[in-house]
């Protein structure tokens, strides 16, 4: 075993967590270019938007309620069985869509997949047993039948039930929002964060429930939690001065992909090799979220990825000073955490006496880096 | 234990959770560094790997998952998205034939 094998890190719960972030997230994410340009047309043209106008605000409507939750269903029935099974997704979608107040993505996320799995399950039955030259006829059939099945499931059951679900979910984020404890989700958001949980998140959870509540009220704070940019540079920046040496010369470049290119991805192997860092994430987060909070400031779609340009895309009128501003705030209380974390680098010099040792006794470099790979990175 | 000789990697995925992001940057850096030596290097979602993949490259909290999806795959895991040791060791493996394992 040499220092490619991966490190097996507990259990499989957190691989499990991952796979089922993975597909909810999945579903959403190659769809996150139709939230956006519904978030634009929604900014630039509701009654309290940039130009409002009657005509173009009727495009908000049907974009929330059946275009968006259509490519869910569809692309969760892609992911299940492909292209026989997004079109299933998309038909059993519209049953649950049809006739509900808010945006049902909940559902779509459920009867889209649920829809694919039963005709894959038909398909494996029936195959090697039909007749020559009835292929297409059974193909075509049997997912007419079972779309318009899943449809009438939808609208009769499915709907309903995710309806109170849908309901519930948007009662305790308000719940959340007037006992001001919304900073406290920080607490877990930024440690699922760092173990990859954070499309899972941001786009399979904090995502949907946002986009209903901006079809509400034209913006939400949920699509700020996960995706602000300022504790990660924060994080980043402090590593930049008071970080092991080694990794220092990697950190601008670093910033950059994170703050102006929203691969939050990029900073979570640091705060990995260093964890307790992970409180300055946590405080950072919060005192973003609090900010947002008090600035009575929201987002109208997801911004993704979370860099400061997708930001600025869609901070409504009127909500640049408290956007800003939380951003502002949660990189310097992040900042200020990490450097105190970090002993301001006056433990560095015993903490890279420690890790050399550690790296002899582990082959897999634990927070200092071969000045080789320095060189590997131009 | 799987090993596989740098001269005979000819496809090169790098994957990550939704396949746009880390994915796609890390796979840009690599498609320059190995643009001389024919390697087709591409970038998927953990759950979407090809598999005409020769090596598979993501991060360590990934790992597992990719394992997962390509048992008989030889995996480099990496901590740093940037200027990783394990990347630049399979770059040099690749260029100079010599073997890459686990």
């Amino acid at each position: 075993m040499s220092d490619y094998t991966p490190q097996v890190t507990g259990t499989g719960l957190k691989a499990s967590v991952q796979r089922v972030g993975g597909y909810l997230a999945g579903m959403v994410m190659p769809n996150i270019g139709a939230f956006i340009a519904w978030g634009l047309i929604t900014a630039l043209f509701i009654p309290t938007g940039w130009i409002p106008n009657e005509h173009f605000g009727e495009l908000v409507g049907p974009m929330i309620k059946f275009l968006l939750p259509l490519l869910i269903g569809y692309t969760g029935g892609r992911m299940v069985h492909g292209q026989r099974g997004a079109v299933v997704g998309a038909v059993a979608t519209v049953g649950v869509v049809v006739g509900a107040e808010q945006p049902m993505f909940l559902a779509a996320m459920v009867i889209g997949p649920l829809a694919a799995y039963l005709l894959k399950l038909f398909d494996g039955l029936l195959e090697d047993r039909i007749k020559p030259g009835f292929e297409m006829l059974i193909d075509n059939f049997s997912a007419g039948i079972l779309g318009a099945g899943m449809a009438v499931l939808g609208a009769w059951v499915i709907g309903p039930v995710f309806r109170v679900v849908t309901d519930a979910a948007g009662d305790a984020v308000s719940w959340l929002v007037t006992h001001n404890l919304l900073p406290a989700s920080s607490v877990l958001v930024e440690p699922a964060k760092v173990l990859f949980l954070n499309n899972a998140i941001n786009h399979g959870v904090l995502g949907p429930l946002g986009a209903a509540e901006a079809a509400d009220t034209g913006s939400s704070i949920l699509f700020m939690i996960e995706s602000n940019p300022g504790p990660g540079l924060g994080l980043l920046l402090a590593f930049m001065f008071f970080g092991p040496r080694a990794l220092r010369p990697s950190i601008p470049a670093a910033a950059t992909i994170q703050f102006l290119g929203g691969i939050h991805e990029i900073y979570f192997p640091y705060v990995l090799m260093k964890p307790r860092l992970i409180l300055a994430a946590i405080l950072g987060g919060a005192a973003g979220v609090a900010t947002f909070m008090v600035t009575g400031v929201g987002l109208v779609a997801t911004p993704a990825p979370g860099s400061i340009f997708a930001w600025m895309a869609v901070t409504p009128k009127g909500d640049w000073f408290g956007v800003i501003l939380g951003i502002v705030i949660s990189a310097a209380v992040s900042f200020a955490a990490s450097s105190v974390l970090l002993g301001f680098g006056r433990g560095e010099k015993r903490a890279e006496q420690e890790e050399a040792e550690a790296t002899t006794a582990v082959p897999a470099p634990r927070g200092t880096v071969p000045a080789e790979s320095r060189k590997a990175r131009t | 234990m799987t090993t596989i000789n740098g001269s005979a990697i000819k496809t090169l995925v790098v994957a990550c959770d939704a396949g746009m992001g880390s994915s796609v940057m890390l796979a840009g850096q690599l498609r320059r560094q190995l643009k001389k030596n024919g390697v087709t290097v591409v970038h998927a979602a953990v759950a979407e790997i090809p598999v005409e993949a020769d090596v598979i490259v993501t991060h360590q909290g990934l790992a597992d998952r990719v394992r997962g999806v390509a048992p008989d795959t030889v995996i480099v895991s990496i901590q740093l998205f940037i200027g990783d040791p394990a990347v630049a060791r399979l770059v040099s493996a690749i260029q100079t034939g010599s073997d890459v394992g686990e």
